[in-house]
């Protein structure tokens, strides 16, 4: 089996008053969409920077590739969006891309070209020597995930990233994100709405109060997790339904009463639901503070 | 490290394209002439009172006085006119409507007690006032010795004055440089400096809090490290208030050369210039000590002021939270006027040792005293020893810092930082 791309090895981070990550081990295995899933406050975004090399942890390990090295040692390799967008308002669009490209180890007249390359085929060619904060905000969004996988990176790290995003562009980045994948990246996307997360990802890891509740891939968690539903579709009164469901011998009963069946099948749960079983209630005091060091 | 060049020429280009770089350096040659200058030119012009003289002089001693005045430079004699009823009021109105400056009333007493009366519209300005004494003085002190029979041609030629020519000996070499040519060019180095710390110091701290602000900083962060990018932020601006100075000097260099000119222009009343303000002479070595003493001081000051950024989470906390910063540079440069006053003291040697002030005390010092080339190194040495230690504790505050978001942290807990 190849080396997993991200590797954390009971990994624990305390910050003043509180555990954010409590030994948490996860895989990320070579070229799949993983979702990072938990609530606001779980510890996603300090796992993140954790693996970008931003934080160290406590205790425990982060591997990246199989190599050793921390995430800025591979920052060549690695794209990452945080959940906190922003770009230098005062600089010209074209040299944000190619200043940020540069700290990618992207050499600068590589960087431009490529840059010009995205521009144009996110229809921003006309804005690239426009100042930043003269785009919109969701020209803002576009420049800025240019800026994340400019460089091609193998890992492309995504925190809460359609957070804030119109339908358009997060369709938009959606296609991207199966694009990349498509060409052999591997995606690590953090999120709490999960909707998201069923629709993209392959593996994924539910965290909350900075434990692991559940990871693994998405079918084995809901086959294992979800319990399983039948979902009945047929015309008839309530009356009708009524009477029908009393009944154990469903299907048999179902015929006979003539009922013209339309739908009858299996169902698993939806992550959403999974998620609220793990999770429990929404906690009161959720932390805020998340991104705290 | 390509990185940090990286951040080296954004910081550096994004500075020079704005206006507010050239700006400044079109002003700051303009502000630094004005502040040398500008006595000069306000001291033209003004003078010549247009006075009257009232004679209540029994002596005609009056007369004396008016001929006496008409000789002096500055002051015009209307008229002499003897007193009588009347006299006093009618000129009031001539000084209402602007006729004349004003008018003395002078009587037997200038001669006798010397007390004499000059009414006017203005009576503040203690240079016209101070002339017009030096003068009435002298016609008295005149009249006086005629009447006890001295001539008063030997007395003026036994007050000859004697006239101090001061010349500077730097490390056993006389420079040609006169005591105020060397105030001056210590003087205007420390207000440079002052200025140049403040300013560039205050940049990086503005460019931190952008990066922090706009959270452009957690990109950077996971690929290069907080302290290369800190370095690259303040060699970067380092590096524009270098093409500062570098367009001042010339700007300078060009005002020097054309000094003649200047100082004709600037003077009409055939004044000895070089008593007034003389421009001074800037050796190679007084350049040199000068950047490298900026530079340092930068260093220091801006890695202060980075920690400051870090720590604050909006530009407004930051402005605040500077002040501590801001008044070790105001105590470095008002303490240094010890330096200027006395570039031997005790005091003056202990400011230009000591890291925090010796980047204006030392070029202070060089300009104005007989420091000796050891006497810089041991400073800069020490200067850099301060650097390193502060940039250390700044840096590890920076890195923390610039990731917190929310409340400002206490000094408990930016020590933890500082130790972790």
């Amino acid at each position: 089996m190849p080396d997993p791309i991200v590797l954390l090895d009971h990994v624990t981070k305390r910050f003043a008053g509180h555990i954010a990550v409590d030994d948490l081990s996860l895989t990320v295995p070579r070229g799949v969409i993983y979702g990072l899933l938990g609530p606001n406050g779980a510890g996603k975004t300090t796992t993140i920077r954790m693996i970008l090399d931003i934080l160290q942890p406590d205790s425990g390990t982060v591997r990246l590739f199989g190599e050793p090295g921390g995430g800025r040692a591979h920052a060549e390799r690695i794209g990452y969006l945080p959940e906190e967008r922003g770009l230098y308002r005062k600089m010209r669009v074209l040299d944000v891309l190619v200043f940020l490209g540069e700290m990618k180890g992207v050499d600068r007249r590589r960087a431009r070209e490529r840059a010009g390359e995205w521009l144009e085929r996110l229809g921003l060619a006309d804005w690239r020597l426009r100042r930043v904060d003269e785009l919109s905000k969701g020209m803002q969004q576009k420049v800025q995930f240019i800026s994340t996988i400019l460089h091609d990176p193998a890992l492309v790290v995504l925190d809460e990233a359609f957070a804030g995003l119109d339908p358009v562009n997060a369709q938009g980045m959606k296609d991207t994100v199966l694009e990349l994948r498509g060409k052999g990246a591997t995606i690590l996307f953090s999120t709490h709405i999960m909707e998201q997360a069923e629709k993209l990802c392959e593996q994924l890891c539910i965290i909350a109060r900075g434990r692991k509740l559940v990871d693994g891939t998405l079918n084995d968690i809901k086959r294992t997790h979800g319990g399983q539903h039948l979902v009945v579709g047929f015309d008839g009164s309530t009356g009708t339904a009524a009477q029908v469901f009393a009944d154990p011998r469903l299907v048999r009963q179902l015929v006979a009463s003539g009922a013209r069946l339309s739908r009858f099948e299996l169902q698993e749960a939806s992550l959403h639901k999974i998620f609220i079983d793990l999770v429990g209630p929404v906690r009161g005091d959720a932390r805020a503070d998340e991104d705290r060091p | 490290m390509s990185k940090v060049g990286a951040v080296i020429r954004r910081e550096f280009i994004e500075r020079v394209r704005r206006r507010s770089f050239w700006v400044m350096a079109m002003l700051g040659p303009v502000f630094f002439a004005a502040i040398f200058l500008a006595p000069l030119w306000f001291a033209r012009g003004g003078g010549l009172k247009r006075i009257a003289v009232v004679d209540r002089t029994t002596t005609g001693f009056g007369l004396a006085v008016a001929v006496g005045l008409e000789s002096t430079r500055g002051i015009f004699v209307v008229r002499r006119i003897l007193g009588g009823p009347g006299v006093e009021d009618s000129l009031a109105r001539e000084v209402g409507a602007r006729h004349i400056d004003g008018f003395l009333l002078v009587s037997d007493s200038l001669f006798e007690t010397g007390a004499v009366e000059y009414r006017a519209s203005n009576v503040s300005s203690l240079e016209d006032i101070a002339l017009l004494r030096q003068s009435l003085g002298r016609v008295a002190e005149n009249a006086r010795l005629e009447r006890a029979g001295v001539n008063p041609g030997v007395v003026a030629r036994a007050q000859v004055p004697v006239t101090l020519r001061t010349n500077k000996i730097t490390r056993g070499r006389v420079t040609g440089e006169s005591a105020g040519q060397s105030f001056a060019l210590a003087y205007f180095m420390m207000v440079t400096l002052y200025i140049a710390l403040l300013l560039y110091g205050v940049q990086v701290m503005g460019s931190v809090i952008d990066e922090k602000t706009s959270r452009v900083v957690e990109v950077l962060v996971s690929s290069i490290r907080p302290f290369q990018l800190l370095l690259g932020k303040v060699l970067g601006v380092g590096a524009v208030s270098l093409l500062q100075f570098l367009i001042w000097g010339v700007a300078a260099s060009a005002l020097i050369g054309r000094r003649a000119v200047l100082e004709g222009q600037l003077t009409d009343r055939g004044q000895d210039v070089g008593q007034v303000f003389q421009l001074p002479h800037v050796s190679l070595a007084t350049g040199v000590v000068f950047i490298a003493f900026f530079l340092g001081g930068f260093a220091l000051y801006s890695a202060m002021f980075a920690a400051v950024a870090a720590i604050s989470s909006t530009e407004q906390e930051a402005r605040q939270t500077q002040t501590p910063v801001t008044v070790l540079i105001m105590l470095a440069f008002f303490s240094s006027f010890a330096t200027l006053a006395n570039p031997e003291s005790r005091l003056a040697l202990a400011l230009s040792l000591v890291p925090f002030t010796s980047p204006i005390a030392m070029p202070a010092r060089w300009a104005a005293g007989n420091v000796s080339g050891i006497d810089v190194a041991i400073s800069f040495a020490l200067l850099m020893l301060g650097t390193v230690a502060v940039t250390w504790v700044a840096a590890r505050i920076y890195r923390v810092g610039i990731l917190m978001t929310g409340k400002r942290p206490s000094i408990r807990e930016l020590v933890r930082w500082v130790r972790a």
